[in-house]
């Protein structure tokens, strides 16, 4: 609807730079209510950008929604958004999963404080498997749901893997660590587990363009609690920590790092097991 | 435009002892080519080779200019590449606009204004801005073909390969895709490869069709329909000479073969040619196993 009158052209500029008394700017707007000269007369006096730069925002708002809880959480502890976007698509780092992690490892805790040897060897056999089954759930075709989209795109593989791993080493070895240091007996136990656990993170991630995360994370496990329960039953569980095991294993997560550095560019294609 | 932007000579690949590509060569330009064939044809992994997805055992690949058998050749394509694959997964919990904006960090935007610009841009072109804030899981089959769509055309890519793209939608949204697809074609390479032939009948100008991993037809679509004329018929009943018969709305069967002399001929379309040219491959192929 149009009106005949119109508001005068110096009453309209204050209005637009915010300079006009109250009761002149609230006739003002009632009037621009039903005056579509006017308001088009408005939209010319008001400057473009901040109006553009005000709609994007509206829309920003309206169409970007919030993150969830756990990238909220990596972005308040310092990570790009981009980055907490990154770690937030697979599942080691969604609330579910580390509430399931935490809740296992301090099982594994209370058992190895009450249990004696038997909750020894549980917390030596759980431990070291947490950031294998984080590895595992993070990175490859049995992690990654879009796995295709994410491989042809330019985002380095290597890079990406080393951020996941990071991230899934973060969010588990200081929690364990902690766990650890409640246990009985000399204080290295509370740290010895992190050689099994880099040498089976570094064969899980060698081996998964082959046969795949979850298969090779599930080998590990296996492998790794059939020695821990048959030590503990030989006598003492914490042998398979011991400082040859130590070395051993430290070579292997070597040979295993050194296999996935060579071999990165497989990591850039769908694997075999893809 | 006829610059050559995809070339593919005597490319082979092979599943163990399976061939799933023999001596493909094939060249594509600008424009959008449609790629058809049963399946098990070969074409998804064509389309994963020209993808950077997968690397072929033999030949020689060059997509835009670089070789993907590289590290650096394959970076340089995925910078210029919009990929749909056949099927894909969501990270769980991400929205409709989180997930596309984890693909576009992944594409390299890191600028988070200008990258939200982008995801809202290929929001509207496939029309998904009302659902922009809803978790994928929530989103009908059709609207989370249309986002993985969506993020094939974040930054407006040189080459688009689109691994049956149109499954799953409405007549509507088949409609608005092949908008959406036509215009990109004006200036980028576009390969779809899809079993419905009134999508490559309504978008391509050029058709290849894969059988056994093999180039049965490489040409214009116009071409491959002419080979049909002439054995396409309308019956009263299927014949036995028919390769393929089906009743139609009007009662009458639409025998596809080679017709008796006096055949009721009508006006080949494409599923009929293409329905020839695979039927026929299988019988000389099995004349040959005999002989």
């Amino acid at each position: 609807m149009s009106t005949t009158w119109h508001v005068d052209a110096t009453a309209l500029a204050s209005y637009a730079e915010g300079r006009c008394a109250p009761v002149v700017g609230a006739s003002v707007e009632a009037h621009l209510m039903d005056c579509r000269e006017c308001a088009a007369a408005l939209r010319e006096l008001l400057p473009h950008e901040p109006v553009e730069r005000a709609w994007h925002a509206i829309r920003a708002h309206v169409e970007e929604p919030r993150p969830g809880f756990a990238e909220r959480l990596m972005t308040r502890l310092g990570l790009s958004t981009e980055t907490a976007r990154l770690l937030g698509a697979v599942p080691a780092f969604r609330g579910a999963w580390l509430l399931g992690l935490f809740t296992v490892l301090v099982f594994a805790g209370f058992a190895s404080l009450f249990a004696e040897d038997l909750g020894l060897a549980l917390f030596l056999v759980v431990a070291p498997l947490v950031p294998v089954a984080g590895v595992a759930v993070s990175f490859g075709g049995d992690a990654d749901p879009a796995h295709e989209l994410v491989t042809v795109t330019p985002y380095s593989s290597l890079r990406l893997l080393l951020l996941r791993t990071t991230g899934v080493l973060a969010t588990s070895v200081p929690v364990t660590v902690l766990l650890g240091l409640g246990l009985p007996g000399p204080a290295w136990l509370a740290v010895a587990w992190l050689t099994p656990a880099l040498a089976g993170v570094s064969l899980t991630l060698a081996l998964a363009p082959y046969v795949g995360t979850s298969t090779t994370a599930a080998v590990i496990g296996g492998t790794w609690s059939v020695a821990v329960l048959t030590a503990n039953r030989l006598g003492d569980p914490v042998e398979v920590v011991e400082p040859l095991m130590q070395v051993l294993l430290a070579a292997v997560a070597l040979v295993a790092a050194a296999a996935v550095l060579l071999r990165h560019s497989s990591l850039d294609l769908l694997g075999r097991h893809s | 435009m006829n610059t050559t932007t995809v070339a593919l000579t005597d490319v082979g690949k092979s599943y163990g002892r399976a061939d799933a590509l023999s001596d493909v060569t094939l060249a594509l330009r600008p424009g959008i080519t449609g790629l058809l064939g049963p399946n098990g044809a070969g074409k998804t992994t064509m389309l994963r080779i020209l993808a950077t997805a997968l690397a072929a055992d033999r030949g020689t690949v060059e997509v835009l200019g670089s070789d993907p058998g590289t590290a650096t050749g394959r970076t340089a394509v995925r910078r210029r590449l919009g990929y749909v694959p056949q099927e894909t997964g969501f990270p769980r919990g991400f929205t409709a606009f989180s997930f596309l904006d984890y693909l576009a960090i992944l594409k390299e935007w890191s600028d988070a204004e200008t990258r939200h610009a982008e995801v809202r841009r290929v929001v509207e072109l496939v029309d998904l801005t009302d659902v922009a804030p809803k978790r994928v899981s929530a989103l009908s089959g059709g609207q989370r073909r249309r986002l993985v769509l969506a993020q094939a055309m974040i930054g407006q890519p040189d080459l688009l390969v689109l691994d049956e793209p149109t499954t799953g939608l409405d007549p509507a949204q088949r409609g608005r895709l092949r908008d959406v697809l036509g215009r990109a074609g004006e200036s980028a390479t576009v390969l779809i490869s899809t079993h419905q032939t009134e999508d490559v009948a309504a978008l391509c100008e050029r058709v290849v069709v894969l059988d056994g991993g093999r180039v049965l037809f490489d040409g214009a679509v116009t071409d491959l329909v002419r080979q049909a004329t002439g054995r396409v018929w309308m019956a009263d009943d299927r014949h036995p000479a028919a390769q393929h018969a089906w009743r139609t709305g009007t009662g009458r069967v639409r025998n596809v073969g080679d017709p008796p002399p006096d055949a009721e001929l009508i006006e080949p379309d494409l599923e009929d040619a293409y329905l020839l040219l695979v039927g026929d491959a299988a019988h000389d192929a099995g004349l040959e196993a005999v002989s």
